[in-house]
């Protein structure tokens, strides 16, 4: 089989795969200030995905229509247009961070850095509802393991 | 049956460590469900109105290399 033509392959590697929603309402937390810190480097590290920052305004909008929501931005939600292709928004569409939920800067930052890594290393995935679930059942299973072993709190989520 | 009342305190406190462990594992886990988890119908609606402000122009690809 020959190789695909350098054309081709740049056009498969920059079409989008996915839209990445930034909804943050500006509460004075940790979780801010680290996305506003790292939002440069995301973005390049984010080339081939478009991503759509609500302004403060349209996030106090979009708070006060889903207000279960409140307290966990920023949020930052990814729309995978393969899913939505096949099943629209009827089934798995895509994956979410809460990263307002974190409550120090190392905790946010960490998380921000796993969400990116896992953004970049599963843009090409053929099945990732089934990526996603095998790596939230791995987590599970590593914080079984730790308290089995009387470890100090993961990172994530404590 | 256990015959001895020691016997009684170590199965109650194997049962309790169980349950602990159950608890605890329960509770990373909502958690980390919490902060990190799919989209599914649940949030539909919530997708659609993203999807919505893109339709319609009001959502544009930020451009900016830093967060206003």
């Amino acid at each position: 089989m020959s190789p695909q033509p350098v054309a081709l392959r740049e056009c498969v590697a920059t079409v989008p795969r996915f839209r990445i929603f930034i909804i943050d309402s500006g509460w004075n937390s940790p979780a801010h200030k680290v996305l506003q810190e790292n939002f440069g480097l995301i973005r390049e590290l984010q080339k081939d995905d478009p991503i759509y920052v609500l302004s403060k305004e349209q996030s106090i909008e979009f708070m006060r229509n889903h207000q279960d929501r409140i307290g966990r931005e920023p949020i930052i939600a990814v729309h995978d247009l393969a899913a939505m292709g096949e099943s629209g928004t009827t089934d798995f569409h895509g994956f979410r961070l809460h990263l307002g939920l974190l409550r120090t800067p190392q905790q946010a930052l960490l998380a921000l850095q796993n969400f990116t890594r896992f953004l970049t290393t599963h843009r090409q995935s053929v099945d990732l509802e089934a990526e996603i679930r095998t790596d939230l059942r791995r987590e599970g299973l590593a914080g079984a393991i730790e308290i089995i072993l009387h470890h100090e709190a993961r990172e994530i989520g404590e | 049956m256990p015959e001895r009342w020691s016997d009684y305190v170590a199965i109650l406190m194997s049962a309790l460590a169980l349950g602990y462990l159950v608890y605890e594992i329960d509770r990373r886990r909502r958690k980390l469900h919490d902060v990190f988890d799919v989209l599914d119908a649940d949030d539909a609606h919530i997708t659609a109105g993203l999807e919505a402000m893109v339709s319609s122009g009001e959502l544009q690809p930020y451009a900016g290399a830093t967060l206003a």
